[in-house]
């Protein structure tokens, strides 16, 4: 009653219901790797959460402050201020380490989400035209979240992650040139600088973080705008977008994640040990601790810088380190080579159409074989940053470990690159549905050279168009007019996900989703399906919530109110579809 | 409209979606009344957890049994604009009072823009250190010098008996010991056992050297005792003491620079002047 | 049950845990590093007291030190390392060894307390001086804590967890450590560590230092849970990914399938 009354005076002033209509009609693709994106945007949702309650108890500053309180081995030490209220925020704020904990968790989280995202994005295709543009968004947030990473993780200002800090201003000042002026300029004077901890935190909970909202709305934005991609499948073309709609189907599943990804974060956070400071110590610049590692998405970095021999040289008598290649020029060419990665494939393929439907990944064997020897180089990469821990855990020399990891992370990839490759050319050659119908002779063929020319090769195909059977049946209903898409010989049957106030906006809508497909008026609707469960199912939970508990009742029934008002009729997907942008209007 | 019959699918899946809010709630109690009794971190993350679980697993059921899943289709327009609509555009941007076509004042619009950018960055400057030499010089320069006296950890000087054999004792120069590149170490070795003499000399075997790895600086604090070695916890690059500090394994290429010292009129040791070399990481215009 | 392992490890540990995957020994944690065999233990009641020392040193120690300590090629003189380093290597078990070792490691001691004190005189009388056995008291754990980041924290880590040094020797975890064994320790310095005599550190420096190892111990300085053997970002790095694949990719799949209805 209450929301059925709000929303319409906000209709009546604000005039949403043409947007909300098409908004909850949205259409998203029935397929799981589709929600990784959302793992990475509620780990995100879950670091602001956090990360606000931890600012009201970080005091950023490196100026002296006495620790009391009680951890009894630092209780009455004089450390940095900044140091001190996080150690004080991890043992005498209640829930302070629970929340502590969560948040560093959730960065973890998040950049393993991201990762994972992006390696969807990149292995089906989904970056090519038009979706180029929200590609470089994503790396540009990559890059980001990689930033705001380091700089939380250095912020408590503890020995371990002082190491860090020291290394990356020795990558920065490894820059020919500018790096001493460039890691003054951050630092605003000598490693370890006053200034360093007040700037990372103002770049770790203003500056970043504006800039990755404003990012994670535009990337978002774009995919509304340019809808959904889809694997290829029956009634599935480049016009159209087949799956289920975002009210009530979406929005769901997407709380669902959302609790799901809060409740995994927050059990990480409460049964796992994160970055426990206070072993740790404050910063000293004398004193180290062993082993140090950072965390996982910038230990590639800290691998590279092990890994790569001692090898410096002077140009025209100034030098040029060696931390320069491995800390710099690795990274910025893997960015670059992210970034430039559409238009270097498009350069190759000259493919200038523009692609709803994506690859399987076996389409295109260079693409995937590059891909997976990138993800074997970085994982070689974040494996040796502890070769130390490893040399410990196993009993061997750490020396031969190293070597070991040198002639790794170059030999891998190769041949997981090869693999991957080889792999693909098999199942796309031999039409295998999976890995394991493949045939020895599907490999044979696929080591062969490729009979077709390699344009040929990495053009993905195209739906047959018109096949007899497909029909759109249209039909008014009241007021508004309905539509559907029918395949007799694949029994596939899928309706409009909106309704349309003409016919000649359900012809239209039709026409654009299935072009070239017979359209027929038929005199009214289907038949109906078997009644909607939802309906039931709430009148089902008020006897069985009443009978456990009066509290809970008293929820149930108000969330029952709730939903009867704005959903009108719920379960019959035809009804569905035009109730809820209706707001419950009687019909 | 009326209520249709649910079927027993339904009113099982309902039941369990009951079942799950209800435990997320009992999840939700127990954090706060965890909170209440004193706080435990293990026990308010698996009450928060549950209480989570428990909405998840409870909407997920609510989705997957209850909704139904898929069956719609919805009509994708692309993005190749009809020809007549993208002339159109640009016959706005085309016609005669379109600023775009001043392209004189535009030039002018340019250089003041251009001219405001660049005006900017300077205000970029001040985050440089204002009072301090230029950044080159200053990781050239640290405080020590001829005259600046050795003092361990606790600012108490040395004389060169507090240096026993086959240990390493941090030092710092007296008067700046926090500076970040000023720490330092000395030990004692058998001079007989060089096989290339320490770039800053030594004093009867005792020889000091600059704690920060010549690599990444990273101070490098792992005495290996007996050995003549020390390595860097970091990325493990290790140093020979015995042959001028030299690098002898890992990432590292250069040596660690020599602190020059001698044993002052009061007994104390005291350095001669600065570092070898500039000590830690390598840059540029590093000599 | 141990013995067989301990000679097969060093060869086989580099090729076949390398082969089965280096990150899954870092999920199993801290695994049991290879003890050195351990010599059979013999009683010999019937000796009369004074001679304990002697004739244990002669069954168990001469073969390698010389029969007055003097040493050998198979291991270093013991004339004046002191009590407090025969204690340390007796009661942490790493001596006696049955072969040459680079690195004896921790395990149950061989020796009873009273065997190992009549040992330690027994090599005392070689001469020479040496560290005596600390006595440890209770100290103050700020200053300890101080103390112990800047001299242990190093190689030991500053969680205790120990840390890899090279040539396949480690600094080791100091959790099994005894006050009196860490105070030896810091002051003998076994194997590579370096010593910490009186005018590095003084007695009280020593007994505030390890009240601080002792306490590192507890399960009360991991009040977040479970510190996954203290092994730092890489290890929580890892338990990160298990959790992102096996719980949310999960989640995910079961989220994102229609369900069979």
């Amino acid at each position: 009653m209450i929301m059925d009354r709000l929303a319409r005076a906000l209709d009546d002033r604000l005039r949403l219901s043409p947007v909300t209509r098409r908004a909850l009609a949205k259409v998203f693709p029935d397929h799981w790797s589709f929600m990784l994106g959302e793992l990475a945007l509620y780990s995100f949702v879950a670091l602001i959460l956090t990360g606000v309650y931890l600012t009201f108890f970080f005091d950023a500053s490196s100026a002296d402050r006495v620790y009391q309180g009680s951890y009894a081995p630092l209780d009455g030490s004089t450390t940095s201020a900044a140091y001190a209220s996080v150690v004080r925020l991890s043992w005498d704020v209640r829930a302070g380490l629970l929340i502590r904990q969560t948040h560093h968790w959730a960065s973890l989280v998040f950049l393993a989400a991201i990762v994972l995202h992006l390696a969807r994005i990149f292995f089906t295709g989904a970056f090519r035209k038009p979706r180029e543009l929200n590609w470089l968004i994503g790396v540009t947030m990559l890059t980001l979240a990689l930033a705001n990473g380091f700089t939380g993780y250095s912020m408590p200002d503890d020995l371990l992650s002082g190491l860090g800090l020291r290394i990356i201003t020795s990558v920065v000042e490894s820059i020919p040139l500018v790096g001493t002026w460039l890691a003054a300029l951050a630092l605003g004077g000598e490693f370890p600088s006053d200034a360093m901890i007040p700037r990372m935190f103002v770049t770790h909970v203003l500056l970043v973080p504006a800039v990755l909202v404003a990012l994670i709305s535009l990337h978002l934005g774009i995919l509304v705008r340019q809808k959904h991609t889809q694997f290829p499948g029956p009634g599935r073309t480049e016009h159209n977008v087949v799956g289920s709609r975002l009210w009530p189907s979406y929005t769901l599943r997407s709380l669902a994640l959302f609790a799901w990804v809060l409740a995994v974060l927050f059990a990480l956070g409460g049964l796992a040990q994160i970055n426990p400071v206070w072993l740790y110590g404050p910063f000293e610049p004398a004193q180290s601790t062993s082993p140090a590692q950072p965390d996982w998405y910038v230990a590639w970095g800290d691998g590279a810088l092990r890994l790569f021999p001692p090898w410096e040289f002077r140009i025209g008598g100034y030098l040029v380190p060696a931390p320069f290649f491995p800390g710099v020029v690795l990274g910025g060419l893997a960015f670059l080579a992210l970034y430039l990665w559409p238009f270097a494939e498009r350069l190759r393929t000259r493919d200038r159409r523009q692609h709803h439907l994506l690859d399987r990944p076996r389409d295109h064997p260079v693409r995937i074989g590059v891909g997976v020897a990138a993800l074997t180089f970085f994982a070689v990469l974040v494996v040796a940053a502890g070769d130390d821990v490893l040399a410990r855990l196993l009993g061997v020399p750490v020396y031969d470990l190293l070597y070991l990891f040198r002639i790794l992370v170059l030999a891998l990839p190769i041949l997981t690159g090869a693999v991957a490759f080889l792999t693909a050319r098999a199942l796309r050659r031999g039409e295998a549905a999976s890995l394991g119908d493949l045939t020895r002779a599907d490999l044979r063929r696929a080591g062969r050279p490729s009979r077709r020319p390699s344009r040929r090769d990495d053009e993905p195909e195209t739906p047959a168009p018109d096949r007899p059977g497909e029909r759109i049946e249209l039909w008014p209903e009241g007021e508004v007019w309905r539509w559907r898409y029918r395949d007799e010989a694949r029994r596939l049957v899928l309706t409009a996900n909106r309704v349309a106030v003409s016919e000649e906006e359900a012809v239209e809508a039709a026409r654009l989703a299935y072009p070239g497909v017979d359209r027929v008026v038929v005199p009214g609707p289907p038949a109906p399906s078997p009644p909607g469960p939802v309906r039931a199912a709430l009148r089902r939970w008020g006897r069985a919530a009443a009978a456990g508990s009066l509290l809970v009742a008293a929820l149930v029934e108000r969330r029952r109110d709730r939903r009867r008002q704005r959903d009108g009729d719920e379960g019959d997907p035809r009804e569905k579809a035009d109730a809820a942008p209706r707001g419950g209007e009687p019909r | 409209m009326r209520r249709p019959t649910p079927s027993p699918a339904e009113e099982s899946a309902s039941r369990r979606i009951v079942g799950a809010f209800l435990v997320s709630a009992a999840g939700a109690v127990g954090f706060a009344v965890t909170y209440g009794l004193g706080g435990d971190t293990r026990w308010e993350g698996v009450c928060l957890a549950v209480a989570f679980a428990g909405l998840a697993v409870g909407l997920a059921v609510w989705a997957r049994r209850l909704v139904p899943v898929g069956g719609y289709v919805e009509e994708h327009e692309g993005f190749t604009p009809p020809p007549a609509e993208q002339a159109m555009t640009a016959a706005e941007f085309a016609a005669p009072d379109s600023p775009t076509r001043r392209y004189g004042l535009l030039a002018a619009l340019g250089f003041a823009l251009t001219a405001l950018g660049v005006a900017a960055l300077f205000p970029l400057r001040s985050l440089l250190p204002w009072d301090r030499v230029r950044p080159p010089r200053a990781l050239k320069d640290t405080p020590w010098g001829a005259g600046v006296r050795l003092v361990d950890g606790t600012g108490r000087p040395l004389r060169p008996d507090d240096v026993p054999a086959e240990t390493m004792v941090a030092v710092f120069p007296e008067g700046d010991p926090d500076a970040g590149d000023a720490p330092a170490f000395a030990v004692r070795l058998d001079p007989e056992r060089f096989s290339r003499p320490p770039a800053g000399g030594h004093l009867g075997g005792l020889v000091v050297w600059s704690m920060l790895c010549t690599h990444a600086g990273c101070p490098v604090r792992l005495y290996l005792k007996g050995t003549g070695r020390v390595l860097c916890p970091c990325h493990q690059s290790s140093f020979d003491l015995l042959a001028g500090a030299r690098a002898v394994a890992g990432p590292a290429a250069r040596p660690l620079p020599g602190l020059p010292i001698e044993v002052g009129p009061d007994g104390f040791l005291r350095a001669t002047g600065d570092f070898t070399a500039p000590p830690g990481a390598g840059f540029w215009s590093r000599p | 049950m141990r013995r067989p392992r301990a000679v097969t490890l060093p060869a086989l540990y580099p090729r076949r845990a390398l082969v089965v995957g280096s990150v899954l020994a870092l999920a199993l944690g801290p695994v049991a590093l290879a003890p050195a065999p351990d010599p059979t233990p013999t009683p010999s009641a019937t000796t009369p007291a004074g001679d304990r020392g002697a004739q244990l040193y002669l069954e168990q120690c001469a073969s390698c030190h010389g029969v007055r300590g003097q040493g050998s090629q198979q291991g270093p003189s013991l004339v004046g390392v002191g009590p407090a380093a025969v204690d340390f290597q007796l009661s942490t078990g790493r001596m006696p060894v049955s072969r040459e070792v680079s690195q004896a490691r921790r395990r149950e001691p061989v020796f009873s307390a009273d065997d190992i004190s009549a040992l330690v005189d027994h090599v005392a009388s070689f001469g020479g001086g040496g560290p005596r056995i600390p006595r440890v008291a209770s100290g103050d754990v700020v200053s300890g804590r101080d103390l112990f980041a800047a001299n242990c924290a190093p190689c030991h880590g500053a969680a205790g967890s120990g840390a890899v040094l090279t040539n396949g020797w480690s600094a080791p975890p100091l959790y099994d450590a005894s006050a009196t064994q860490v105070a030896e320790a810091v002051r003998v310095g076994p194997g590579l560590m370096p010593a910490f005599p009186g005018q590095v550190l003084t007695d009280q420096q020593v007994d505030d230092l390890t009240s601080y190892v002792r306490r590192l111990r507890t399960e009360r300085l991991d009040p977040g849970g479970n510190p996954l053997g203290r092994l730092g970002p890489l290890a929580e790095g890892l338990l990160a990914w298990l959790a992102v694949l096996v719980l949310l990719v999960a989640g995910v799949r079961w989220l994102g399938r229609r369900a069979a209805e």
